[in-house]
């Protein structure tokens, strides 16, 4: 006898022949049928069918409807029967409509993003354009279907509960985080996009041009950002090449007699020695064009060359700030997330690399707007770039200046311990970087022996909601930890899960991250072998948010307001990151933690807390929690508090983190200030920081700094017109307000992409 | 249009201020696109006085 029915959602429930009965009665009246009894004597034919077929299976929903179906036309109420069947269709659709995906679609494709807080998750995509919005339906489509379908439950539902957050669950099957190229071992014989092969180039703008390519291609191959570990070690060959061709050119114009030979000669100098604008390669230079030519026209044609030279980098400097801010990788929704390193390259190309992205970048864009990308980093290091007399301080400086007008360069510090460990002089691949937001990818558990960062990044990472835990334990300090080491378990299996999944995928599916070798150990892998080994030189990292409320929740203060706090939170950062080393050596993965960059996360969580826990002060009543071990940002406290309290978690955080420090007014008027804040970070064993402050900027005259309610140069508010009387006698106003010189050299500059 | 006509006309209307704010790692030309709870956290962030107190 069938007792019972599966429902849609898969719960048993008890099989009620009264509901079939209703059901074909409807359809019936629809046809103008009103007979009851009829609709259940034909009910009561269906339940018998019922029994005849599934003798020990319960029936589902569907196969109970395909009955009726059947029962209705074989008693010969055709009718009734395509009645019944419209209906059901009608149902399905319904149905179908109201599914949550469905739903999701339709507030993607007919609200604005202002209304639609889906749409700003990433403030790096714009949602209302049609490729933004693709991306957002595949985004929105895939993580539905990984949670249904791909997740194991635990994991599907912790994530879905706010207990951990899984990150890029969008592309959970598909790809990996992020990843530093070796732009240097890229060129080196040239390299294929996937759509045409490119020769190794052969000039500092061809270098600046093609390193844009990389990071666009790579940035398709992930779904992370993209970063270039040693900008100017990779692009000083680049400004060495010029400098032959320019020397050329100058003999050229003097219409002096050269040979094929000298460039030859001058080029196999190049391969051996590496620079050739250093004192030795100068020397060179001298005595091979001393050959023909007398020594003060040799000096004079060598101080031309090294001026156009000059001229030459820095509008290929120019040239990649510009295509790091408008070329657009991922269907067109964005511009690709890059980062760059730089700074203690003290060769004269690399200096002269370094001076010029940063001169490119304080002019700013066509109208001087502050460029968005790529994130800067300047490398500091003793003996180098930090202390007058060190060959690169001049850089330290410029750098500083820089950042005081906008907002990059970042700062990390190669002499803190952590970073220290790695560092091996002459050696740049062993120079910690960081990329994007803040990852830190350098020590190597899969292989000891290279312990670099080139060719390697993230694999993914999962955040756990410290706040639900420190509410949940209700003051029980040992019980929060217990729960916090079965929370950090579960996040390793699921991060192993991920692994599973993501080394399954072949070399061929990553044509150009595995296909070009820009992956450590890729360019051993044949197109249909697995990624599986080659991954294993990546991080999986645990990352966390809000440690100020799980700390107001365990001892009713955060770390910025008592000793206790302070205590207590490296403790409980100190245990995640003991839990990662044990996991790290048990599995010999680079497990590590991270200092999550919440985005989108930073209201999800504390949306469902509050809803579980109610609206507790300093804990639950915000509208975000804090970014990672951060001091709340409401948190008064002195620059140099904030670096001295957050400084111990750069330590325990190796999978990545950054200090902030918000800076009032203008630094750009207190240099010396701004200089020192950087000096305090490097002092107090601060890994990575940066110094916000407000930068303003009005379009229509043209002016940046800091804009209150009214510009202070043409007087107007946020959104009113100016009469163009007024503007024009306003200093500095022409639409095109950069020197003379400036344009020219903007006239001259050719497009940046044709090599 | 003539010179004087010209001088008169008003420019920059609609036209808003640009406010450029890192939000987690990365610049951001406008706050519009911020999510809502990014939004919150810029409007509370408060400035780090660097003189006083060490």
């Amino acid at each position: 006898m069938v007792a019972f029915i599966r429902k849609r959602d898969s719960r048993v429930a008890p099989f009620d022949v009264n509901k079939i009965a209703q059901a074909i009665f409807k359809s019936a009246e629809s046809q103008g049928g009103n007979d009851f009894a009829q609709s259940m004597q034909i009910a009561e034919k269906v339940r018998e069918e019922l029994e005849g077929t599934f003798v020990e299976e319960v029936p589902n929903v569907e196969q109970v409807q395909d009955m009726v179906e059947k029962t209705l036309i074989k008693a010969g109420h055709d009718r009734t029967a395509k009645a019944y069947i419209l209906y059901r269709e009608q149902r399905t659709r319904v149905r179908e409509r109201n599914t949550r995906l469905m739903t999701t679609m339709r507030d993607l494709t007919f609200q604005d993003a202002s209304e639609n807080d889906l749409k700003r998750e990433n403030a790096n995509i714009d949602g209302d354009t049609p490729m933004g919005t693709m991306l957002k339906y595949g985004s929105e489509a895939s993580k539905q279907f990984y949670e249904m379908y791909l997740l194991n439950e635990k994991h599907s539902l912790a994530h879905k509960e706010g207990d951990i957050h899984i990150h890029d669950l969008d592309f959970f099957s598909l790809t990996t985080t992020c990843c530093q190229i070796d732009i240097q071992k890229l060129f080196k014989n040239g390299f294929n996009t996937g759509h045409g092969f490119i020769r190794e180039p052969n000039s500092i703008q061809s270098y600046a041009a093609l390193t844009c390519i990389a990071i666009q291609s790579n940035q398709n191959d992930q779904h992370g950002g993209q970063s270039i570990p040693g900008f100017e070690f990779g692009l000083a060959r680049g400004v060495a090449k010029t400098f032959i061709s320019k020397l050329f050119l100058v003999l050229d114009i003097l219409d002096i007699d050269r040979t094929e030979s000298v460039r030859i000669d001058l080029r196999s100098y190049l391969e051996t020695y590496g620079s050739i604008l250093n004192e030795a390669g100068q020397a060179e230079v001298r005595r091979i064009l001393g050959r023909t030519i007398g020594p003060e026209k040799v000096h004079s044609i060598i101080e031309k060359a090294l001026k156009y030279t000059e001229r030459d980098t820095y509008q290929a400097m120019e040239g990649f700030v510009h295509n790091m801010n408008t070329m657009h990788s991922r269907a067109g929704a964005q511009i690709p997330f890059s980062s760059i390193n730089y700074g203690t390259d003290t060769s004269p190309e690399g200096r002269m690399v370094t001076r010029n992205i940063l001169l490119a970048t304080e002019s700013g864009l066509g109208n001087g707007e502050t460029p968005i990308f790529p994130i800067h980093i300047f490398k500091v290091k003793e003996g180098i770039n930090f202390n007058p007399g060190d060959p690169n301080y001049d850089l330290f400086k410029l750098a500083c200046r820089v950042s005081a007008k906008r907002l990059f360069p970042n700062f990390s510090f190669l002499d803190a311990p952590f970073n220290h460990a790695y560092y091996r002089e002459g050696r740049p691949e062993t120079e910690t970087a960081y990329m994007g937001c803040r990852t830190r990818v350098v020590a190597n558990a899969n292989d000891p022996t290279r312990e670099i960062v080139t060719g390697r990044g993230n694999l993914s990472f999962t955040s756990i909601n410290l706040p639900r835990l420190g509410l949940s334990a209700a003051g029980d300090i040992p019980s929060f930890f217990s729960e916090l080491e079965r929370r950090i378990d579960l996040v390793c299996g699921q991060l192993l899960e991920r692994l599973e999944i993501q080394g399954a995928r072949k070399c061929r599916n990553y044509p150009f991250l595995m296909g070009q070798g820009l992956w450590l150990d890729s360019d051993t892998l044949g197109p249909d072998d697995e990624v599986r080994e080659v991954l294993r030189h990546g991080t999986l990292t645990i990352g966390f948010i809000g440690l100020a409320e799980c700390l107001k929740a365990l001892v009713g203060t955060h770390h910025g307001e008592s000793e206790e706090a302070r205590k207590l939170g490296l403790e409980i950062i100190g245990f995640m990151r003991r839990k990662a080393d044990e996991k790290a050596a048990e599995t010999r993965l680079n497990f590590s933690v991270i200092a999550t960059p919440a985005e989108g996360l930073a209201g999800r969580f504390v949306r469902m807390d509050r809803e579980r826990f109610g609206s507790i002060p300093g804990i639950t009543d915000r509208e975000y929690y804090t970014n990672s071990f951060h001091l709340p940002v409401s948190f008064p406290v002195s620059a140099f508090n904030k670096i001295r309290l957050e400084a111990p978690y750069h330590e325990m955080t190796n999978g990545g983190h950054i200090t902030y420090v918000e800076v009032d007014g203008d630094p750009s008027n207190n240099l010396e200030a701004f200089e020192d804040i950087i000096r305090a970070m490097k002092e107090m064993g601060i890994g990575y920081g940066s110094i916000n402050h407000p930068v303003d900027r009005d379009p229509v005259c043209g002016y940046t700094g800091i804009i209150g309610d009214v510009c202070p140069r043409c007087g107007r508010r946020d959104g009113e017109g100016v009469p163009m009387e007024k503007l024009r006698n306003i200093k500095g106003y022409v639409h095109d307000h950069r020197s003379m010189e400036e344009q020219l050299e903007e006239r001259d500059k050719t497009a940046n992409i044709a090599l | 249009m003539n010179n004087k006509q010209n001088e008169n006309m008003i420019v920059g209307e609609g036209v808003r201020f640009e406010r450029i704010r890192r939000i987690t790692g990365y610049l951001v030309g406008t706050m519009d696109r911020f999510n809502n709870a990014k939004r919150a956290e810029v409007s509370e962030r408060i400035k780090h006085q660097t003189s006083c107190s060490r």
